[in-house]
């Protein structure tokens, strides 16, 4: 898992246009890694990567990133270099200062760890401090500023702050790494080429025990394995060069072979404060890298839509043809009647029993030489006989909350080519006082509609 | 053709919601539901595809429309009952295109296909003899059958209902499309099982995948109201300047663009819950998210959404307490919890003095010779529990409401809504999740996953009350 890889996934995924159906049979293939999300997505990115146009934004920003890490990292280097040369620069009239340069291998690098570690503690702040005073943060600004001109996607490529927080990091402990490495060659290049006079020398009032007990606390990593890498209190005591003498000790000059001794502890302060220790941070930085880059592709939201689609069973349940649309009549059924006569040549009652019929009659006022069943379990054949009855005015109830069938519409067309007019009358429910509800009889209305029959009429 | 998986025909009378119940049980709210007969017009399925593998299918038929003419053909056939399913047949193929018999033949043909029979009555209106012409019909084919009252109205026939279809049906249950839970709907699964001993396996396999659906969906519509919140809290919209000091204009336009930022945000929350739930097609009567007046919203809405004056000092002093509270932890009660006690009257007093502001308005300084003026991220306490509230109930009526329904849904919560769903308890988590959101930090993916898992238990518990 790398950044160029996090980048590519991106406009990968983007695009990429696969469907839903696509993805979860890319993930029922691949089934026995739905447990490991980071394996399933890489592993998907791997086989759809080919079909993207390339060349991948991954590999344009990697590549100038890189290109502005090393202009940075060799700067850092010589920049370690020559500091370390003219730290360490002896003209033979005065012996060199170990101070300067135990400042710069031990003090800064540790003052700058701290820093580092504070910035990975706080790395989840976007807008971190720290960070932002890091000079790979500004590596990463020019970086930008570069990238304007490489076209839209790549200018639209949004890296996760927190996994640009520790690209930053990362490269600024590299940074850090090589500039301690130019001042160790600064240091062994010194000491192979040219006879150094070390002293030390400050205007503190420090004695040589006192310094002798801070080297040795300094030097404890690795006074036990390197016990000649620890200046002896005899070597502290000599070396201590005051300005105002204008000249050297004379014990000094007496033993010039002592004072390039701390050359070894020079070194090995260097080694382990300014390299061993950057190393171990640079490590974090690289496992925190790395732990982000993880979390970063995994908090992508195309990733998490990925995932699921390639880990979630398509369920579908909707039909798959189009419904059929039916054409229903609009406005209102014309042929209406609002009262009844008191008389008719013969009521019908559609699945109405006689004896629900008379009543029905009797109440809505209504008398009729015949009063019949239709529907029901009459047979067909009777059925027909009842419509010859049909004089010229009939009747015909209805339960209203039944929907009109077909078998009530035929029942209506026959009736009306025996009768000169046929009055339909849904009736609701004895719970309803045989009112139908205006929704019933905009029903029957619209059904009587759609018929549009000279002869049959709606009683509202 | 015989196939492999289980099939169910709904069939009945015209308009008694068969349509309704196929559209409940398939989570389809696209299907034509109509108070006019006949509005089905062609068998539809309505296949539950796991992986395009289908495990069940239904079929909304259209309705019976001269039954008692079809009965009368098949009775002129004297068979055994074994010979029953022939006549049908027989009456298929003689009618198949013959446009009188046309829905006949349409909800016939499945059953006679192998599907099992799921006959659909409408329980608040009277039995009728008329019936029984279908039903006599149904029993021709020999198939499996269930009886489904739909209690469509407030008026109940059921006991009338079911002493009829009892004696047509092994299986004879009260199932209303309309208000039915998702428990009723597997239940009912459940039932239609039962109808054949090889459906059952398929069947609860089908009901088990359902379950597990429904907790996706659960899961993805608490991580949408998640993001919701998280993204209308941590909001900023910027707009640059002209002059040197922003005009009273300017900070308008400002505001609105804010404004409207956070509304376009809960609407598409709210269509992403509906995409989720498949409630695509939804209408609502709804209010849109309003800020006039406040405090956010006017003070009856923010009473109806949000948390009161005092609830929240006291949900802001808890949450600052328990972060003090750490602090007395480390030096071992030594604090004598002085720590817990500055975290109280601190959190009180940011919400006391954030309960009436909507986010400062900053002028932002010069880069590369522009200037801009910013707001956001929110920093009224309110806020949160007023999206939150109203996302909540947004989601819990559409996880409730049926795929059967057509008519407009009405959005508008009352003030019990508050009780129900935020509990004491909560508000010590809410609080501090919504501080974390309104820092100007990077919000990991695990604590917004927290969140959103603990809005599902809300939204559970509220769909389960």
């Amino acid at each position: 898992m790398t950044l160029e890889s996090y980048l590519d996934f991106q406009s990968v995924v983007k695009e990429h246009h696969s469907s839903k159906e696509e993805r979860r049979a890319f993930g029922i293939q691949h089934a026995d890694l739905k447990t490991r999300p980071l394996e399933q997505i890489l592993s998907w990115f791997d086989a759809h990567k080919k079909s993207v146009k390339k060349p991948l934004v991954g590999k344009i920003i990697t590549s100038a990133l890189y290109k502005i890490s090393l202009i940075l990292g060799l700067v850092a280097f010589f920049l370690g270099l020559f500091s370390g040369i003219g730290l360490l620069s002896y003209s033979g009239k005065e012996p060199v200062n170990v101070l300067y340069f135990m400042a710069m291998v031990i003090i800064l690098p540790l003052l700058s760890m701290l820093l580092s570690l504070i910035a990975m503690l706080r790395v989840k702040h976007s807008s971190e401090v720290l960070v932002h005073l890091s000079p790979a943060f500004w590596m990463e600004q020019i970086l930008s500023v570069l990238l304007k001109k490489r076209g839209k996607k790549v200018q639209e490529m949004v890296i996760d702050p927190l996994l640009a927080n520790w690209v930053v990091i990362k490269r600024s402990q590299l940074l850090a790494l090589l500039f301690s490495f130019g001042l160790l060659l600064a240091l062994v290049a010194t000491v192979v080429t040219k006879d150094i006079a070390f002293s030390w020398s400050t205007t503190l009032h420090i004695d040589a025990k006192t310094f002798y007990d801070f080297l040795y606390a300094v030097a404890l990593p690795w006074r036990d394995l390197f016990s000649s890498g620890v200046p002896s209190l005899e070597l502290i005591e000599q070396s201590h060069y005051f300005r105002l003498g204008n000249s050297l000790d004379k014990t000094m000059i007496q033993h010039p072979a002592l004072l390039g001794e701390w050359w070894k502890f020079l070194a090995l302060a260097t080694i382990f404060y300014a390299l061993f220790l950057r190393l171990l941070l640079f490590m974090t930085a690289f496992l925190g890298l790395r732990v982000a880059l993880k979390q970063a592709i995994l908090s992508l939201e195309e990733a998490k839509i990925l995932l699921e689609e390639m880990n979630e069973p398509i369920i579908t349940s909707h039909a798959i043809e189009p419904e059929a649309g039916l054409s229903t009549a609009e406005g209102k059924y014309e042929k209406t009647v609002l009262t009844l006569v008191p008389s008719y040549d013969a009521v019908y009652g559609w699945y109405i029993s006689q004896e629900q019929l008379l009543l029905l009659c009797e109440s809505v006022g209504v008398r009729a030489s015949h009063c019949i069943e239709a529907g029901a379990l009459m047979p067909l054949a009777k059925e027909g006989e009842i419509q010859d009855k049909s004089k010229v005015e009939v009747l015909c109830f209805v339960r209203a909350w039944e929907p009109p069938t077909m078998e009530i519409v035929d029942f209506l067309t026959e009736l009306s080519c025996r009768a000169d007019k046929v009055i339909v009358v849904p009736v609701g429910t004895l719970e309803n006082q045989y009112r139908a509800t205006p929704k019933e009889l905009d029903v029957w209305d619209r059904k009587l509609t759609v018929l549009n029959h000279d002869k049959i009429w709606l009683k509202r | 053709m015989m196939l492999s998986h289980p099939r169910f025909a709904v069939v009945g009378h015209p308009n008694k919601g068969k349509s309704s119940i196929v559209s409940a049980l398939c989570l389809d709210d696209t299907v034509q539901i109509s108070d006019t007969p006949g509005t089905t017009i062609n068998t539809r399925s309505f296949p539950l595809r796991v992986d395009g593998k289908v495990l069940y299918e239904l079929f909304d038929t259209p309705g019976f429309q001269r039954p008692t003419k079809v009965l009368a053909w098949l009775q002129q056939y004297r068979v055994s009952a074994d010979k029953k399913h022939e006549v049908i047949q027989a009456f298929i193929d003689e009618h198949r295109h013959d446009a009188i018999f046309h829905d006949e033949i349409e909800l016939l043909e499945p059953i006679m296909e192998g599907a099992g029979i799921v006959y659909v009555v409408d329980g608040s209106k009277p039995y009728s003899q008329e019936y029984e012409a279908e039903m006599e019909i149904l029993r021709y084919t020999g198939q499996p059958s269930m009886a489904l009252i739909n209690p469509i109205d407030i008026s109940d026939y059921t006991q009338e209902w079911k002493r009829a279809l009892e004696q047509y049906f092994k299986i004879v249950r009260v199932f209303n499309p309309m208000t039915a839970h998702f428990e009723e709907h597997m239940a009912l699964l459940e039932s239609i099982a039962q109808l054949k001993q090889e459906w059952t396996a398929p069947m609860k396999h089908s009901i088990a995948l359902f379950k597990a659906h429904q907790e996706h969906l659960f899961e993805q519509t608490a991580t949408a109201i998640a993001r919701l919140v998280h993204e209308a809290l941590s909001s900023v919209e910027r707009v640059p300047l002209r002059g040197k000091e922003a005009s009273k204009a300017e900070k308008e336009e400002l505001e609105q663009r804010y404004k409207n930022r956070l509304r376009a945000l809960e609407m598409a929350a709210q269509k992403k819950v509906e995409h989720i739930w498949s409630h695509d097609h939804l209408q609502k009567e709804q209010q849109l998210l309003t800020f006039e007046g406040m405090d956010l919203f006017s003070q009856e809405t923010a009473s109806v959404f949000g948390l009161t004056r005092n609830e929240l000092l006291v949900a802001a002093a808890t949450s600052g307490a328990s972060v003090g509270a750490g602090i007395d932890l480390l030096f071992v009660g030594h604090t004598l919890l002085l720590g817990a006690a500055i975290g109280a009257i601190g959190g009180a007093a940011s919400a006391f003095l954030g309960f009436n502001e909507l986010s400062e308005i900053k002028v932002l300084g010069q880069t590369l010779g522009r200037r801009s003026i910013e707001m956001g991220p929110m920093v009224n306490k309110n806020f949160p529990y007023i999206l939150l509230g109203r996302a909540l109930y947004h989601a819990n009526t559409v996880i409730g409401y049926s795929h059967a329904m057509r008519s407009k849904v009405d959005m508008v919560m009352d003030s019990s809504f508050k009780s129900k769903w935020l509990l004491d308890e909560m508000k010590k988590s809410l609080e501090k999740f919504h501080t974390l959101f309104r820092a100007k930090e990077v919000v990991q993916g695990d604590v917004l996953e927290q969140y959103a898992a603990l809005i599902q238990t809300i939204l559970k518990r509220l769909t389960d009350a």
